[in-house]
């Protein structure tokens, strides 16, 4: 291992941690001292982490408050560590922290909400993918239909929640009427996060149309999908389905499954 | 229209380009010699990238990368090598560039046993300036060059501290760095400054050691003081200190692409292209081509 190694990981740790800078760092500068610089450090890094959630769950500070958004991200970042060079890709553990974080208990849908934030950032930088061509699936002869494997965009991400989170999300939208009044008992939402003309667009799935969807993100063949949503959602229409999520972007391509 | 050239970019002012001015830029289409773009908010597809595409056929783009972490002892991240790969098949841009820095190692101890694993700190970190640390950060550089097939530049950083383990300064860095790998220097004026004043870095001997030939860049930004410390802030107006500086640079290196940087704080569009008109013209006293 590379004696830079030491050096760096001593830096790391007076960083992330606040422990004394190793024995190699300058002590003595002319306008500060070494306690300043290893602050401007931690500010800079937990300032980087902070705004990075900022801009990844407006709809959560906006919640739950500016202060109190602070205290939250506070405690995630002594938590999760960035694993990645690239600040887009950290916060994705924020709903699983907001179930467990003691002072937000009281906000039953907030980590659903944040869920459906972290989908929505993740469909933001989701790569490019041709959408599902629908002349191409018009020549698949009738009978092979069933074993169809449709594949999903990468923009595309499905939330489910025992609260109206996606009414919630729009309501927090820069531009909305400003009616917060959502009755948190207005039942079961199914959040929709898609790209349609390069704009991340959330809109509301019916059951039936969600656990199909459920379905074929898993892997499952058109048949196989069908058949299942069926079982329980007897009113499921393939054909009103498939229009609505063609018409969202969602399905990308799709290739005959494995013969029988 | 036919696209900018992309092989180097033009011997004239640019900007650093960021969100709030995509649509202003888009739809005025103002006169700017060159913009430069953070690496990162364009990995992946759809918005941004489609806007920076339209942006390419307007105006030559440097990729400017904060997240590679070349002098890191963690491995290299290949998916982030991958995704600027991507970005530059995409964008052909004029040039791309990194910091000389680090930002993660492979293990960290903390409290005795416990270990954290690839801990990635998103900022740009000094290192001691070492034979040891060349040898590994060319290594790194080469891997880069070879993946993107194409010379990269490094940029000198601002540091708040330094090393009592460094055997050469960091322009000596630099230097040697660009022999070992045929990397090019992008000199950040603005970050010798900051060092200057903090670390009591000689500024003038700095530029004077540099090999003119191998810089390909200036920076130019604003920086703010805490405590005393100069940090590296780009949050205001190129101060009087640093064009005495440039100035020097232009003397001793000559009229290189220069760019002005503002990343927090950022102001009106006009006020951008106001310090790159103020760098136009320094250029153009020294020298520099014209169109």
């Amino acid at each position: 291992m590379l004696v830079l190694n030491d050096d760096l990981s001593d830096f790391a740790r007076a960083i992330v941690r606040g422990e004394e800078p190793s024995s190699r760092v300058v002590t003595s500068y002319q306008n500060y001292s070494v306690a300043i610089a290893i602050e401007v450090y931690r500010n800079n890094y937990r300032g980087n982490l902070h705004d990075t959630l900022a801009g990844a769950y407006p709809v959560i500070e906006q919640l739950v408050g500016k202060d109190f958004f602070r205290l939250l991200t506070r405690q995630f970042i002594g938590q999760y560590f960035s694993r990645s060079g690239n600040l887009h890709h950290y916060g994705a553990e924020m709903a699983g922290f907001i179930a467990a974080f003691e002072p937000a208990q009281g906000l039953v849908y907030l980590p659903d909400v944040a869920a459906l934030e972290w989908a929505c950032h993740c469909a933001y930088f989701a790569e490019d993918a041709a959408t599902l061509d629908i002349g191409k699936l018009a020549q698949v002869p009738p009978e092979q239909y069933p074993d169809l494997i449709l594949h999903i965009h990468p923009a595309c991400h499905l939330v489910r929640s025992r609260y109206p989170i996606t009414a919630i999300w729009h309501a927090h939208q820069p531009g909305a009427s400003g009616d917060f009044h959502i009755d948190l008992d207005s039942g079961a939402s199914n959040a929709l996060i898609s790209r349609k003309n390069d704009v991340v667009v959330v809109s509301a799935l019916t059951e039936g149309d969600a656990a199909w969807l459920q379905g074929i993100q898993a892997g499952t063949s058109l048949g196989e999908a069908t058949a299942t949503t069926l079982e329980h959602y007897p009113d499921f229409n393939l054909q009103t389905a498939l229009l609505k999520l063609v018409a969202q972007n969602v399905l990308a391509n799709f290739n005959l499954g494995a013969a029988p | 229209m036919e696209k900018p050239a992309n092989d180097s970019l033009p011997c004239i002012a640019g900007i650093g380009l960021r969100a709030p001015h995509y649509c202003e830029v888009l739809e005025k289409l103002p006169k700017l010699g060159w913009v430069e773009v953070h690496n990162e908010n364009f990995f992946g597809g759809g918005a941004s990238l489609r806007t920076l595409l339209k942006v390419r056929e307007h105006y030559p783009v440097s990729l400017h990368g904060v997240g590679m972490g070349l002098a890191s002892t963690a491995p290299l991240d290949q998916a982030h090598l991958s995704a600027l790969c991507r970005l530059c098949d995409a964008v052909q841009p004029a040039a791309v560039s990194e910091h000389l820095c680090w930002n993660s190692v492979p293990d960290m101890t903390i409290n005795g046993p416990m270990v954290i694993n690839d801990l990635v700190i998103n900022d740009l970190l000094p290192f001691p300036y070492t034979q040891e640390a060349l040898s590994h950060v060319a290594r790194r550089v080469d891997q880069v060059q070879e993946k993107i097939g194409r010379r990269l530049l490094v940029e000198n950083l601002s540091s708040y501290l330094s090393f009592t383990s460094s055997e050469m300064s960091e322009g000596e860095f630099l230097s040697e760095l660009s022999r070992h790998t045929g990397c090019a220097i992008l000199f950040d004026v603005n970050n010798l400054y900051v060092n200057a004043r903090n670390l009591g870095v000689d500024a003038k001997a700095f530029i004077k050691a540099l090999p003119a030939e191998a810089v390909a860049e200036y920076h130019l930004a604003g920086h703010s003081i805490r405590d005393g410390c100069l940090v590296d802030t780009h949050s205001t107006q190129v101060c009087a200190e640093v064009w005495e500086l440039y100035e020097f640079a232009l003397q001793h290196i000559g009229p290189r692409p220069t760019l002005i940087e503002w990343d927090s704080d950022i102001p009106v569009l006009a006020v951008l292209t106001g310090e790159a008109e103020k760098a136009q013209q320094r250029l153009e006293e020294y020298h520099a081509c014209f169109k």
